[in-house]
C-alpha cells in the first residue's frame, strides 16, 4: 500500500530532515569522502590483514618506505637504506618526525613496531609477511638495522607497508585502545572518531613532516551495498567510489559530478587447473584449454576494455616478469587437436567453480568457450565465504578447476604469486592441492631465498617459460583499478590499488 | 491465569535453548574459523591457536562451555574484533530496533486506515486499487525497493540522503523500505478481520442504536477486529527484524543485521551467536508480549 502515500509521508519525514543541521558543505571543498564497503576490525595497523583497513592505514600512519606512483621505493620514514649483508639490513631514520601526539619518533619505536608483530603471542595475522625478520636492532639515535634469518628478497616490499608505531603510547593506553579510540601515527591524517560501521573520520595533522595535506578532513564511510555508493558518487554524497564495474562505467564517464580514474594492477585472473585428475592430469588437456579462451574478446566485451593479457600468471608490473614469453594466442582448432592427443577426441565433461562474484560474467564466458572446443563446462558459482574457503582452499575439492583472482597483496614481485598458486609445501595457499608441476618447488624456493636480483630474474624467466609450457592454469588476464571520483577532487588511481589520499587535491576552478 | 503466564514463560526458555543449540551446531557445521583467521600460516601456527581457542575439545564439552557462559552473559569474544561479543552485539542493536519499530509505526499507520476503509468499501475502486498494491508491495524484493526509492528521492528528487544514519533525513527511506515489506500482510489482515465483523449483529445492534458509521467502526467493529491483527503484527515483528539485515546493508545503516552478517562471513562464531541469541530473545519477549495482550484484549483466554 505503501506506494500510494510514501511520496507524502517521506515528504513530511524529508521537511523534518531540512530542520536538522545541513551536512558540511562549505564553499572551500575541505572534507573528502570515501566510500569503503566495510571497515577493518581494528585501526591498529598491525593486527589486520584487510585491504579496506589498510587503506584507512596508511593515511595515519608511516612505513619505513613509500612507494611512489611509478612504484620506485621512496623514503619515507627511512631517508636511505642498504644491506650490509645477505641477511642484514641498515636503514637511516628521518630525524625529527613527530607523531600526532607530539612525541619525536625514535629508533625504539621503529625496534617496538616489528617487536609486536614477531611476537607470537599477540598473534598478528601479519606474522607470516616478515617471519623472515629475526630481529630488529637500535644501533644509534637515527639507525636501525634488520637481521633476517636468511636472504630475504621481499624485505623492501614489506616494508611499505609497514606501519611504525609509538611504543610509548601503546604501552601507556594499551593494544586495545590503540586500535580502537587511540590510534596514533606519523601520517598526514590524525585520528578524531570511528562510529562502527559508519565512518572513520580524520583531520589533518598540522606538523606531519611532509607538510599539511590539502584537505583538512578525511572521512572513510562505510557503505556495502555497490548501487548505494554509486548513488552516493552521483549526488555528492562520497567523493571516491572503488571497484567500479564495467556495466556502470559508461554512465559515470559522462556524469556531470564525477569522472572515472582507471590504471592497471597486479590482480591477475586464471583458471587454476586441478592437476590430480582428468582430464587435467594430462599436459595436452590443459594447453588445449588455454588455446580455448579468447581472452580479447572477454576484456572487451565483458571489461570495458581494461585488461591485458598474460602470458603467465606473472603481472608485468612484479619484479620478474619476462615480456619474452608469449601469451597462449586464440586457437579453437589448435585446442581440438590437443584434446584429441590427450585422449578426449569426443570431448569431455568437467565442472568449474569461483566465488569471484564481481567476475561472473567473464567466469562462464570463458566456460562457454572451452565447451565450444569441447572441454564442456558446468560453471559453478560459490557464495564467497566459510563454505567456499573450505571446500576450495582448506580440502581442496574443487575439481577440475576454479576461476579466481590473486592481486599479490600488492607485493609488485613474482614470488607473490607463484608461491600461493603453484608451490606445493603443506600450509601453503592452493598450490598445495592443485598444482603438480616436476621442479617448480626447487625453482621457487631458490628465487625466494636470494637477494641477487640479476639472479633471481633469470629464474622468474625460467619458471615462467616452464608454466607457460605446462600450463597448470588457463592464464587470463590483470584487470584495472577503477576508481570514480567527484570532479571536485584532483586523484588518480594507483597501480598498488593503494588510496594515497596526501596526492589528493581540490579540483581547480 | 497465572499458570498460563508460567507455561509461557518456560516455553520461552525452552525456545532460546533450542535456539543457542541450532546456531552452535550450524557454525561448527559451517568451516574452520583458524583457517580464515591465518590463511597463510604453517599448519603448526593453526594448531596452535586452535587449541588455544579450546576447538579441539570435543563438541559436547564445547556447548556445555558456551551454554555455561551464557548464562553467566559471557559470548565470548570476537576472533574478529578482538572484544567481548556481545557488548558490540548489544550496542548495534538501538538502531535496528529503531529502524524496525519505525518500519512497524509505518506499517501499521498506513495498514489499519486502508485496511478499514477497503473493508467498508468492499469491491469499490478503491479496495481493488489497494489490493493491487498489495500484490506489488509483497512482490518486490527488499533490497531492490530500498535501491528504487534511493533512485528516486535521493538521485532524482534529491529529498532525501542516499544513506546512512546520521541525520533524521536518513531514517526515511530505510524505515520506508522495511514498511513496504510488513504494510500488505497488514493491511490484507485489517480488511479480512473487519469483513468478519462488520456484518454481525452487534454491530448491527451498534448502528441501530444510532450512533455515527465512523463511531461504529472503530469503537465497536475495529476493538474486534484488532486480536488477529495484533498477532500477525507480533509475528511480523520478527520477520521485520530479519528484513532490517538487508535493509541496514542497502542504507548503510549501523545496526546488528550488518554485524551478523559479517560474522557469517568471517565464522565470527561468538559474534553470530550473541546476536542470534539477542534477536531471538527479542522475537521470544515480543511474542510473549503478544500472548499478555491477547489475554487482556480477549477475556475468554482467561476463561479457559
Amino acid at each position: 500500500m505503501k506506494r500510494s502515500i510514501a511520496p507524502a509521508v517521506a515528504l513530511a519525514f524529508a521537511l523534518l530532515a531540512l530542520a536538522a543541521p545541513a551536512p558540511a558543505s562549505a564553499q572551500v571543498k575541505d572534507t573528502l569522502t570515501v566510500a569503503l564497503v566495510s571497515h577493518a576490525p581494528t585501526l591498529d595497523p598491525h593486527m589486520h590483514f584487510e585491504r579496506v583497513g589498510i587503506l584507512v592505514n596508511i593515511n595515519m600512519f608511516d612505513s619505513l618506505l613509500h612507494r611512489s606512483t611509478k612504484l620506485q621505493f621512496e623514503p619515507s620514514l627511512a631517508t636511505s637504506w642498504k644491506a650490509i649483508s645477505d641477511t642484514q639490513w641498515e636503514f637511516k631514520l628521518r630525524k625529527g618526525v613527530r607523531f600526532h601526539n607530539g612525541d619525536v619518533l625514535t629508533p625504539a619505536d621503529v625496534k617496538y613496531s616489528f617487536d609486536r608483530v614477531i611476537d607470537q603471542t599477540k598473534k598478528s595475522p601479519q606474522y607470516g609477511n616478515i617471519r623472515a625478520i629475526k630481529e630488529v636492532k637500535v644501533v644509534d639515535a637515527d639507525t636501525v638495522h634488520i637481521i633476517t634469518d636468511k636472504p630475504f628478497p621481499l624485505l623492501l616490499e614489506r616494508l611499505v607497508f609497514f606501519p611504525i608505531v609509538n611504543k610509548k603510547h601503546i604501552e601507556t593506553v594499551g593494544d586495545q585502545a590503540f586500535g580502537t579510540t587511540s590510534p596514533v601515527g606519523t601520517g598526514p591524517w590524525k585520528f578524531v572518531e570511528w562510529k562502527r560501521d559508519q565512518v572513520i573520520r580524520l583531520e589533518a595533522f598540522d606538523q606531519h613532516w611532509r607538510g599539511k595535506p590539502a584537505f583538512k578532513y578525511l572521512n572513510f564511510r562505510n557503505v556495502p551495498e555497490v548501487a548505494t555508493q554509486v548513488a552516493e558518487i552521483k549526488t555528492g554524497g562520497v567523493d571516491i567510489i572503488r571497484n567500479v564495474s564495467a556495466d556502470i562505467l559508461p554512465e559515470l564517464k559522462t556524469h556531470p559530478l564525477a569522472y572515472i580514474s582507471s590504471t592497471p594492477i597486479l590482480r591477475v585472473h586464471y583458471v587454476a587447473l586441478d592437476m590430480r585428475s582428468a582430464p587435467f592430469d594430462k599436459k595436452a588437456a590443459r594447453q588445449a584449454a588455454n588455446y580455448a579462451v579468447d581472452k580479447s574478446t572477454v576484456i572487451q566485451k565483458l571489461m570495458a576494455g581494461l585488461g591485458t593479457q598474460v602470458a603467465t600468471t606473472v603481472q608485468p608490473p612484479a619484479f620478474g616478469f619476462d615480456p619474452e614469453v608469449k601469451p597462449y594466442p586464440f586457437d579453437q582448432k589448435k585446442a581440438k587437436e590437443l584434446l584429441t592427443q590427450a585422449g578426449f577426441p569426443n570431448g569431455v565433461d568437467i565442472t568449474l567453480h569461483s566465488a569471484s562474484v564481481a567476475d561472473r560474467p567473464s567466469f562462464e564466458a570463458v566456460s562457454q568457450m572451452l565447451t565450444e572446443v569441447g572441454i564442456r563446462t558446468t560453471p559453478r558459482m560459490w557464495d564467497p565465504g566459510p563454505a567456499w574457503n573450505k571446500f576450495f582452499q582448506a580440502e581442496g575439492k574443487a575439481t577440475h578447476g576454479a576461476y579466481g583472482t590473486w592481486g599479490n597483496y600488492s607485493v609488485f614481485d613474482a614470488d607473490a604469486v607463484l608461491h600461493p598458486l603453484y608451490h606445493t609445501e603443506p600450509g601453503g595457499w592452493i598450490g598445495k592441492w592443485y598444482a603438480r608441476v616436476e621442479g617448480l618447488d626447487r625453482l621457487i624456493d631458490e628465487a625466494r631465498s636470494s637477494v641477487d636480483q640479476p639472479k633471481r630474474k633469470r629464474l622468474y624467466a625460467q619458471i615462467q617459460q616452464m608454466i607457460r609450457e605446462e600450463a597448470p592454469t588457463i592464464f587470463l588476464y590483470t584487470q584495472y583499478d577503477t576508481l570514480a571520483i567527484s570532479k571536485k577532487v584532483q586523484y588518480a588511481a594507483r597501480p598498488d590499488e593503494w588510496l594515497w589520499l596526501y596526492d589528493a587535491k581540490p579540483a581547480a576552478r | 491465569m497465572l499458570s498460563l503466564v508460567t507455561r509461557r514463560l518456560v516455553r520461552l526458555v525452552v525456545v532460546l535453548a533450542g535456539v543457542s543449540l541450532v546456531t552452535f551446531s550450524i557454525l561448527q557445521a559451517s568451516g574452520d574459523p583458524v583457517a580464515l583467521m591465518m590463511p597463510e600460516a604453517p599448519e603448526a601456527d593453526r594448531i596452535a591457536l586452535r587449541l588455544s581457542m579450546g576447538f579441539d575439545d570435543p563438541l559436547p564439552v564445547q556447548f556445555g562451555r558456551f551454554v555455561g557462559n551464557i548464562v553467566r552473559g559471557d559470548f565470548g569474544q570476537s576472533f574478529f574484533h578482538r572484544e567481548p561479543a556481545l557488548p558490540l552485539v548489544l550496542a548495534r542493536m538501538p538502531t535496528t530496533l529503531l529502524l524496525t519499530l519505525l518500519a512497524m509505526g509505518l506499517s501499521l499507520v498506513i495498514a489499519i486506515p486502508i485496511g478499514i476503509l477497503s473493508a467498508v468499501r468492499r469491491n469499490s475502486a478503491f479496495d481493488h486499487g489497494a489490493t493491487l498494491v498489495v500484490f506489488l508491495g509483497t512482490s518486490m524484493p527488499v533490497f531492490w525497493t530500498g535501491i528504487m526509492l534511493i533512485l528516486l528521492f535521493a538521485v532524482q528528487l534529491r529529498v532525501l540522503p542516499v544513506s546512512g544514519w546520521e541525520t533524521w533525513g536518513a531514517l526515511v527511506l530505510p524505515a520506508a523500505t522495511l514498511a513496504t515489506f510488513s504494510t500488505p500482510l497488514l493491511l490484507r489482515i485489517v480488511r479480512s478481520s473487519m469483513l468478519e465483523v462488520i456484518n454481525l449483529d452487534y454491530v448491527r445492534t451498534a448502528r441501530a442504536k444510532g450512533v455515527s458509521e465512523w463511531f461504529v467502526i472503530c469503537r465497536h467493529a475495529l476493538t474486534n477486529a484488532a486480536l488477529p491483527l495484533v498477532t500477525v503484527a507480533g509475528l511480523q515483528f520478527g520477520l521485520l527484524l530479519g528484513g532490517a539485515i538487508i535493509t541496514e546493508t542497502v542504507f548503510a545503516v549501523p545496526g546488528v543485521g550488518r554485524l551478523i552478517v559479517g560474522a557469517i562471513r568471517q565464522l565470527d562464531f561468538p559474534i553470530v551467536q550473541a546476536g542470534v541469541f539477542v534477536l531471538a530473545l527479542i522475537v521470544v519477549l515480543v511474542n510473549f508480549a503478544v500472548d499478555m495482550l491477547y489475554i487482556y484484549l480477549n477475556p475468554q483466554i482467561r476463561v479457559r
